[in-house]
């Protein structure tokens, strides 16, 4: 992050200081000019009896003018130096500032268009105003294009020049050798198909079990939960307003999150941050659950094992559902060692910083779950399903599944 | 200029080498298995123990609220007892004064303490002219291995044996067999003459009670009973966050201690008040029986009362140094101590960014943290290290 970038959008950081107090000598001295000059005039156009005295009163403002100058000037030189610790201008790694520019100036962390996250509900044709509203935040559709902008900076220099050039994926410079196209371009259409697709499979399921959803369509804009847990909470104050007002266009008094990383920001943080923000914020989980005997039976012959994401199992307590949703579709599925409010992280929130470190912890998870021999992973989160897909080794053929795919097994046809 | 990307740099490369490392990942995951399953056992033995935890975190709250009020209160009960104690604001004070009680040339036994590691206490010492040497176990592996800590209560939790026989072949200059209970057996030979020829004994505390001056150390090996009895002198190092008000509440604090510091019941806990004293001869109170002659605490702040002040970190001032967090983190289990900087996982991130190296040191830490939160399920003090490594995040990047 560079220092321009500090000062436009960090109003409170304190480097801005540093601009006020140039600003401050530089009028102050303007000030003692013009005055000088007013004086000088006065001399030539008409004689004040009490000149001797004004000059002196004049020359005394001078100096007490240039004693503040040399306050601030000495300020100045301590800031620099960085004696005053309220100085410190701290570089970030750029991929942070990338992710941020990209939710502020793009409404999601890649700079996907808006049509692009909407494209799998064309032929739902939901309303864009009810009462329930169908929240995807666009995550589910880019997970795809996260590996690849994580493998783009993973071949490159973190530190080098060029990177920091780089502002969003979109808006790659071709100089640097990679452009956004490639990056959109290297995503496999069946990678894109498939997670696109379950947002799709998530509103069909929600439709069939008697659910009247609503949807903001291309208007959508991802919940920021990533400017909250990245530390932008500055950002987030102003980008949070936005995202309200497309919830207050779909007039509606529900909003069902399929990200519990969503459900999170949406239940604890906007509202501090937005007010009135009186929506009842539920998990696709919840509503799967409030209406577990409607749910069909599924007999597929394999065993399935649960990995609770930690957002789910221990900041929105949700760990039963799950299991009771199983047991209603029939479904025998493992415990594995680690799990409800035990679970294991899938490493997935360090993948931005620290590529490789999350993949060894995907990996890892991946084993304690197999240790139940279980053919199928199941997990509710669009980013334990990326990052465990991604820890996982070529010739392991245990299936990592959404809950949202399975289930929509027992709605298809 | 802070350039963050060059501390993330190297950092990332440490960090990445060490989760490829296959000694690190053997120890570490028998390691995690033998801690879940003791503290299972010791808790489901001693069923009051949550109870207990919950108790001790009122305990503790209160007595960060009250912390400058229990030093002074520390500060005369030591005195009273007849030692002296000291206030050491930042590191380099708490060095001075310790070098001024120890000067040059003498032989120091060291008992370990995360304390020591945030002074680099036992370089320091070495560089004036002092020979120290740590007792414990597996600080004299790293001492001879020129190495860090790993973990806070195992510090050479990822140094297998066979690489022990190694650097025990080489040190004591004769062939120690990689066999546990002969190299145990080598360093008890060598320690003892040490300990009886010390001039000067050093060890932390791991809680301190205002109200008798008594400091409680927790120990398996029997190394600080004689590191701390053996030697002429001993000084105590402690940081002011460990005071609690009354001796009974510091026993409790030191049983959820150990607890869920995997100790089931640990060998021995010392509580040590004073310098040895008899008045057996015609009730004459005379000093230094069989124990120390001189006795001396120093308090150490480096940081601790400005965490203090501040409510979204104080709660990490609650900290036993159990390690139990530690056992839970994902991170940490492919990594052990490279996540951290002095202190470690995510608590170690909060600490070093107060008092062990500040925010440079400590934002790596911050950005790899996962707040996963499991964390918070193991911890006795419920200490919520996520929402505090949220708001470090902010800190960081509003510069
Ligand atoms: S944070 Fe909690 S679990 Fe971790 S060492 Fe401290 S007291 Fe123990």
């Amino acid at each position: 992050m560079h220092l321009k970038k500090i000062k436009c959008y960090f109003k409170f950081c304190n480097y801005y200081l540093l601009y006020w107090y140039f600003f401050f000598v530089f009028a102050n001295n303007i000030f003692i000019i013009l005055m000088i000059g007013v004086v000088r005039l006065k001399n030539q156009y008409g004689t004040t009896p009490y000149f001797i005295e004004y000059i002196i009163h004049r020359l005394k403002l001078f100096t007490f003018g240039q004693f503040f100058n040399l306050i601030i000037i000495i300020r100045l030189i301590l800031l620099k130096i960085g004696w005053d610790n309220m100085a410190v201008e701290i570089k970030l790694p750029p991929v942070l500032e990338i992710i941020r520019g990209n939710i502020v100036k793009n409404g999601n962390p890649l700079a996907l268009k808006g049509s692009e996250v909407a494209a799998w509900a064309k032929d739902l044709k939901l309303s864009s105003q009810g009462d329930l509203l169908f929240y995807t935040g666009g995550e589910y559709q880019l997970l795809p294009y996260i590996d690849s902008l994580v493998s783009t900076m993973t071949v490159m220099d973190q530190g080098s020049k060029v990177f920091s050039f780089m502002m969003g994926a979109r808006n790659l410079i071709n100089k640097t050798g990679i452009n956004a196209e490639k990056i959109y371009a290297s995503v496999l259409a069946k990678d894109r198909e498939r997670f696109n697709s379950i947002s799709y499979k998530a509103a069909v399921i929600l439709q069939k079990l008697g659910y009247d959803l609503c949807y903001s369509g291309d208007k959508e804009l991802y919940s920021g939960a990533l400017l909250t847990e990245l530390g932008f909470n500055i950002d987030m104050q102003t980008y949070a307003h936005k995202v309200s007002k497309v919830f207050r266009e779909s007039k509606a008094k529900t909003i069902v999150c399929l990200s519990p990383h969503a459900a999170e920001v949406l239940k604890f943080v906007y509202p501090k941050l937005v007010q009135d923000f009186n929506y009842t914020i539920k998990t696709f989980v919840e509503l799967i659950w409030e209406k577990r005997s409607n749910l069909p039976q599924i007999s597929l012959n394999k065993t399935v094992v649960i990995h609770d994401s930690c957002r789910l199992a221990r900041e929105m307590e949700i760990t039963e559902e799950l299991r009771d949703i199983l047991n209603s579709m029939g479904v025998s599925f493992q415990e594995a060692s680690s799990n409800r409010q035990w679970t294991t992280c899938c490493g997935g929130p360090n993948k931005l910083l620290y590529p490789e470190l999350s993949h060894t912890i995907a990996a890892r998870r991946i084993n304690e779950l197999k240790e139940t021999d279980a053919d199928i992973i199941l997990t509710s989160c669009p980013y334990c399903l990326a990052a465990l897909l991604g820890g996982q080794t070529k010739d392991d053929n245990t299936i990592i599944e959404d809950l949202i795919e399975y289930l929509y097994r027992g709605f298809e046809a | 200029m802070t350039d963050l990307q060059k501390e993330f740099n190297s950092y990332s490369k440490d960090i990445t080498m060490a989760s490829k490392d296959e000694n690190i990942e053997k120890a570490i995951s028998r390691a995690v298995k033998s801690y879940r399953q003791t503290t299972a056992e010791s808790l489901e033995r001693f069923p009051h123990t949550p109870e207990l935890a919950a108790e001790v975190r009122e305990i503790k709250k209160t007595s960060i609220a009250n912390q400058q009020a229990l030093l002074k209160q520390a500060m005369e009960s030591v005195e009273r007892n007849k030692g002296k104690a000291f206030y050491a604001k930042d590191k380099q004070e708490a060095l001075i004064l310790a070098a001024k009680i120890i000067g040059t040339g003498k032989t120091i036994v060291k008992g370990k303490s995360m304390l020591g590691e945030e002074l680099s206490l036992r370089e320091y010492l070495q560089e004036q002219g002092n020979d120290v040497w740590e007792t414990d176990l597996g600080e004299f592996i790293l001492q001879l291995n020129k190495e860090r800590p790993m973990h806070i209560l195992s510090p050479s939790i990822h140094v297998p044996r066979e690489r022990v026989a190694e650097i025990f072949t080489k040190f004591f200059a004769k062939e120690v067999p990689p066999d546990i209970a002969q190299e145990v057996a080598a360093v008890r030979d060598f320690m003892r003459e040490k300990y009886f020829n010390a001039d000067v004994g050093i060890s932390g505390a791991n809680v301190v009670a205002a109200d008798t001056g008594a400091m409680v150390i927790i120990e398996n090996e029997g190394n600080v009973r004689l590191a701390t009895g053996a030697p002429p002198v001993h000084i105590v190092m402690v940081g002011i966050e460990k005071i609690v008000p009354t001796f009974q509440e510091a026993m409790k604090v030191t049983e959820v201690t150990w607890r869920y510091a995997q100790y089931g019941v640990p060998g021995y806990v010392n509580i040590i008040s004073g310098p040895s004293k008899t008045g057996d001869i015609e009730k004459v109170t005379t000093y230094g029986a069989h124990g120390p002659k001189e006795f001396y605490v120093i308090f150490v702040d480096n940081g601790r009362s400005t965490m203090a002040k501040q409510d979204d970190y104080k709660a990490a001032l609650h900290c036993l140094r159990c390690g139990g967090c530690m056992y839970e983190c994902p991170v940490f289990q492919i990594t052990a101590g490279h996540f951290g900087h002095i202190y470690m996982s995510g608590i170690g991130a909060v600490w070093t960014a107060f008092v062990a190296g500040g925010m440079e040191k400590a934002a790596p830490l911050v950005f790899t943290c996962l707040r996963c939160g499991r964390c918070v399920e193991r911890c006795p003090m419920q200490i919520n290290v996520p929402s505090m490594v949220q708001k470090l995040r902010e800190k960081i990047v509003n510069g």
